[in-house]
């Protein structure tokens, strides 16, 4: 089996290819974590409204916590929770009705006040705070430490990861794939090919002939100096002006970033003047005591936008050609389980979660509203 | 406000030597670079992304000078022909206060 991408969704899937007793062959056009693995801020929750989202999240959760055993390698992985903070009426009504389905699969969240706001995060500032949806089985983890173990798996495993590779060519015969040319000309075989672009699945699909309904936006971030842990959980602002943004707890550094009100679609990881003072306005806003902490870097990566928000994985009309894209930022919390679940339907056909809601051919009318 | 430094790792020192530290901000030493280019991590941008180098304090302006001429000793890849990874502001930590207070006057805020 061939897999396009050594982001976190190609290296896992490769990773649970190459358990199931498939003969993996990776290839990364630059280097991994080269794309939207690489520049994410690495947090993990279940909270969503999409009941497939929040089964597969469940699952990935608790893969996140077997992963060091997993792996034979530390990721970092913390538990600190996610808080949604509402600031309106509205806001805290959507947040119960999507506690109610979330807890009907099983999830631990609540709806918390104003006081176990700020007893979660001291020093909130609460001018306008309503209260706020709390999960504590949210997450965090290291991207790069999480996409190295599994290429690093791949590799023990008896398969192969090649760097540099960039693929220009899925060749087919009738309509099935039979093997993809890289740029340095070199042919590969293989009755399977996975689509684990990222940001650029839309573009490795046209060249089989497919049509992947996925498209790149930019999204800032920055992060700061190290220090002393002053919170655990993922803190998220859903106003106009709002962000997110965690302390990394392995390191000490907090990273945060933004939905622009304006999208800048495309592949471009340039910055903006714009997003290096009002991220911190908007932090320090929530959290005045983080005034003094330092910011050490800005940067951006690529959101791979599918039309309603929710993961592509799946079949394509070329037999033997699969997609796992449009992860609409959510690729590195989503990728363990929603790799075991494509490698599962890769091997055999049928995932023990069936992952139809996601296919590529559904109807892309059901928006994900906790995105 | 206290911003103590949160490092809990200390540099491990092989038996009867001293190592020398390459990356001062995140420490990591000689022989950790040496050995993840060893094992493939042959770019300052993959050596980044395994060990962290250059993305503390100083961003890499101590640090990658020196890891692009071992990546050309293990390689023989010539440190002029090495992709640096890239540059990006604010250069030099500036406070989020300070930061935030520059979009507050943008907007005409009090």
């Amino acid at each position: 089996m061939i897999v396009i991408g050594g982001g976190v969704i190609g290296a896992a899937t490769g990773y649970h290819l190459a358990k199931l007793g498939r003969k993996v062959l990776l290839l990364e056009r630059d280097f991994p974590c080269a794309g939207s693995t690489g520049r994410c801020i690495g947090g993990i929750r279940a909270q969503f409204t999409h009941d497939l989202s929040i089964r597969v999240m469940l699952e990935s959760v608790k893969m996140f916590s077997e992963l060091e055993e997993e792996l034979g390698r530390g990721v970092d992985w913390h538990q600190g929770g996610y808080l949604f903070l509402a600031f309106d009426e509205a806001r805290e009504r959507a947040f119960k009705e999507a506690i109610a389905v979330q807890r009907r699969y099983g999830l631990w969240v609540d709806y918390v006040g104003v006081r176990d706001c700020v007893r979660l995060v001291p020093g909130l500032d609460t001018r306008g705070l309503r209260g706020g949806a709390y999960c504590p089985t949210d997450g965090q983890a290291d991207p790069f430490k999480v996409t190295y173990g599994y290429l690093a798996g791949i590799k023990r495993l008896g398969g192969t990861v090649m760097t540099g590779t960039e693929v220009v060519k899925v060749n087919t015969r009738g309509d099935r794939v039979v093997s993809v040319t890289t740029r340095r000309g070199d042919e590969h075989h293989a009755p399977v090919v996975l689509n684990a672009a990222g940001p650029w699945a839309a573009e490795v699909g046209r060249l089989a002939g497919v049509e992947i309904p996925v498209e790149p936006d930019r999204h800032e971030s920055l992060v700061t100096e190290a220090v002393e842990r002053m919170f655990e959980p993922m803190l998220v602002d859903y106003r106009a002006d709002g962000c997110y943004f965690v302390q990394h707890i392995g390191t000490g550094h907090f990273v945060g970033c933004y939905t622009p009100e304006k999208l800048v679609p495309g592949l471009d990881t340039g910055v903006s003047d714009e997003f290096i003072t009002e991220m911190p306005r908007r932090m320090v806003r929530l959290v005045p005591r983080l005034r003094g902490v330092k910011v050490l870097r800005q940067w951006s990566g690529s959101y791979e936008m599918s039309p309603d928000g929710n993961p592509v994985c799946g079949p394509t009309p070329v037999e033997g050609f699969y997609v796992s894209g449009g992860m609409s930022g959510h690729g590195f919390m989503f990728g363990p389980a929603v790799a075991r679940l494509m490698a599962e339907l890769i091997d055999c056909g049928e995932p023990h979660l069936a992952l139809d809601q996601f296919a590529l051919d559904r109807d892309y009318g059901r928006r994900e509203a906790m995105k | 406000m206290a911003v103590a430094k949160a490092r809990k790792k200390r540099v491990r020192t092989r038996e009867g030597s001293s190592p020398t530290v390459v990356c001062r901000c995140e420490e990591v030493t000689e022989e950790e670079i040496r050995q993840v280019i060893r094992e493939g991590h042959d770019t300052l941008e993959a050596v980044k992304r395994v060990l962290r180098t250059g993305m503390g304090h100083c961003q890499g302006r101590g640090c990658l000078r020196t890891i692009a001429r071992m990546i050309e000793q293990e390689t023989g890849r010539p440190v002029a022909e090495q992709r640096w990874p890239r540059s990006r502001p604010p250069l030099k930590p500036l406070p989020l206060g300070m930061l935030g207070e520059t979009a507050r006057r943008v907007k005409g805020e009090r």
